[in-house]
């Protein structure tokens, strides 16, 4: 047995080849906050990975006249001054790989699941430039995220870059899981990038993946809150690398960012401990570009350069509702769309909150099947005039017939959209539900009996509408044929619902 | 207003005392040293001083050399070190440093400027224990 270790110990050692190399070294001259100032390091790249004596890893920041600028990547408090520093002639990387899938990764891609070492197979650097325009395609196919109100009024395309935004427990990361238990059986990889996030909520988080089976296509990315703010910063860089890796590979790959404001105000604290001149609300002058370039890297490949895509879901958090404020309103404009989620409509009991005036898809309804755009053509217009209708109609004065019709249909699109929380709705039934709402199979039931009609509803199209549903699913639109069968067994199940 | 360092200090008294004559030199280096007491920077004349080194050193094409090895090394050896690296940085004069650390076990470890090239044995160990971590 002790034979067979030294030989293999003497294999292991063979294998191993030491290249001689001059490098270069600095000093460090101060150390505070999770930032080292350094002298020496000529020639130092902006971005380069820099390793201290200790073993601790670095990225170098700023370039100063006699010193650079580093962020420390881990412990700092064992880094002290004189301590010597090494440049690595490399950007900061990562590594990646099919491993990676299902775990829990730190900022740096190490595993912290305590389910052991993960084997990658390759290393990518964190900061890439986003895919040239050559290699592009636009959006055309859809995300179904499985949330009524999204698919159907705000749809997200495959490559697109759709804002998540609301105040705090307006439920954001609500509708991001919603969309990650969806994606089972769609054929797309999951990452997850949390960043600043209590430890408490993600494993809340990755316990609820694993019950929902969706981590067997998820990679989940943490920066904690405990940990410093050079980790919060790099941590979607990394998460956005892993995902390069598998739509490189021609796969397509979900994204979501949770939550971007935290890694700006991580930025931030760097950029003010390296001295960079504060702008509006203290952030330095290239936070927009800090996001920019991260949700640039989301695209659709065209097939040439291999047909995978990134699709990109960034969270921001408001504070009471401003949406002017300088983060929201540059990831609003960076980002294809947003889904605007609002409190009072939370506490008024529609969950998702998703305000639908506020909220827009700029691309996303190319990508929408052919059936879905049927169902839902009007609706975001019935609910926009609907609100409207609603507001009028509390001074209490007599409303004609018109207006008393709209405004019940609209109280049942209200409820029919409304769904809890982690129990998607497939497509299919979706197209099923919309179309009797469109169509005023609804206008005549109570609206407290809504949701019993819905699930009703959906069950017995299960059985008595096949031909509806598998032309939904297949050919992405309804025949004639296909039509009359859902309209009698709405008809039918209506007989038997209001008996 | 930008803040003024040590290099731009040692750039300045540099120029200044530049092909003047020996009493000359002592009256402005006396000047500044006036100067840096009045800013209250007496406490970077360290700085100035390896800054003003810096200086010198490029203008007279010397390369400063530090080698750290585990014993003692011959004086022949010494000599085809500094002839070496005369050659390798293009140094029209090499002044060096030699000392001894037990610690390295072996190799020799030659510094000049912020360029390193490390062969000591502690410094292969340190790379053979990464190495076997990393293949596990």
């Amino acid at each position: 047995m002790s034979n067979h270790i030294v030989e293999n110990l003497r294999k292991e050692i063979e294998a191993f080849k030491i290249e001689t190399k001059t490098e270069k070294v600095g000093k460090v001259v101060e150390v505070f906050d999770g930032i080292a100032k350094c002298s020496g390091l000529t020639d130092v790249k902006s971005g380069e990975m820099v390793i201290f004596s200790g073993g601790e890893t670095g990225v170098v920041l700023n370039l100063e006249e006699d010193t650079v600028g580093i962020i420390i990547l881990s412990d700092f408090s064992k880094i002290k001054e004189g301590n010597e520093v090494k440049a690595t002639n490399r950007i900061l990387e990562v590594s990646v790989g099919e491993a990676q899938i299902g775990r829990v990764l730190n900022a740096l891609g190490a595993p912290i699941d305590g389910k052991g070492y993960v084997k990658t197979s390759s290393a990518q650097p964190i900061e890439k430039i986003a895919p040239g325009v050559v290699t592009r395609l636009s959006v055309d196919q859809p995300v179904s995220t499985g949330i009524k109100a999204i698919d159907a009024l705000i749809p997200i395309g495959r490559g697109q870059r759709e804002l998540i935004i609301g105040d705090r427990q307006t439920g954001k990361t609500a509708i991001a899981i919603d969309t990650i238990l969806n994606q089972k059986g769609q054929n797309m990889i999951c990452v997850y990038v949390s960043i600043g996030q209590k430890d408490s909520k993600l494993r809340k988080l990755q316990i609820r993946l694993e019950e929902g089976g969706a981590m067997d296509y998820t990679i989940i990315v943490s920066a904690g809150s405990s940990e410093p703010a050079a980790l919060s910063y790099i941590a979607p860089y990394t998460g956005v690398s892993i995902a390069e890796y598998f739509m490189d590979q021609g796969k397509d790959v979900l994204i979501i960012y949770d939550d971007l404001s935290k890694h700006a105000v991580a930025y931030r604290e760097i950029s003010l401990l390296l001295r960079r001149p504060p702008g509006r609300e203290a952030y330095p002058g290239d936070v927009f570009y800090l996001h920019s370039r991260l949700l640039e890297r989301a695209c659709r490949r065209n097939a040439k350069y291999g047909g995978g895509s990134i699709t990109a879901l960034p969270i921001i958090e408001t504070q009471a509702g401003d949406i002017s404020a300088y983060i929201p309103t540059n990831v609003i404009s960076i980002t294809d769309g947003q889904i605007f989620l609002e409190t009072d409509l939370f506490y008024k009991g529609v969950r998702p909150a998703v305000n639908v005036g506020f909220s827009v898809s700029r691309v996303g309804s190319s990508a929408q099947i052919k059936a879905m755009k049927k169902v839902a053509g009007t609706l975001k217009l019935d609910l926009a005039q609907f609100r409207e209708l609603e507001a009028f109609s509390q001074f209490g004065s007599d409303l004609d017939d018109a207006t008393k019709k709209q405004l019940e249909r609209g109280k049942r699109a209200v409820e029919i959209l409304k769904q809890p929380q982690y129990s998607p709705v497939v497509i299919e039934y979706q197209v099923v539900i919309l179309y009797a709402l469109v169509k005023g199979y609804t206008d005549d039931i109570p609206i407290n009996k809504i949701k019993s009609f819905e699930e009703g509803l959906i069950e017995y199209a299960q059985r008595n509408a096949k031909i509806f549903l598998s032309e939904v699913v297949e050919k992405k639109m309804w025949s004639d044929a296909g039509e009359e069968e859902l309209k009698k067994a709405i008809e039918d199940f209506k007989v038997s619902f209001v008996k | 207003m930008a803040k003024i360092s040590s290099k731009n200090i040692a750039e300045a008294v540099y120029k200044a005392t530049e092909g003047k004559s020996p009493a000359e030199q002592e009256l402005l280096l006396k000047r500044t040293v006036y100067v840096l007491r009045d800013k209250r920077m007496l406490g970077k004349s360290k700085d100035i001083l390896e800054a003003l080194q810096h200086i010198i050193d490029k203008k007279t094409n010397t390369v400063r050399l530090k080698v750290i090895t585990a014993k003692n090394i011959k004086e022949e050896e010494r000599e085809k070190l500094e002839d070496q690296i005369k050659v390798k940085y293009k140094g029209d004069k090499v002044i060096s440093e030699f000392f001894v650390k037990e610690e390295l076990l072996g190799g020799m470890r030659v510094e000049v400027g912020d360029e390193v090239q490390d062969t000591t044995y502690k410094n292969k160990l340190r790379k053979l224990e990464k190495f076997l971590i990393q293949n596990k």
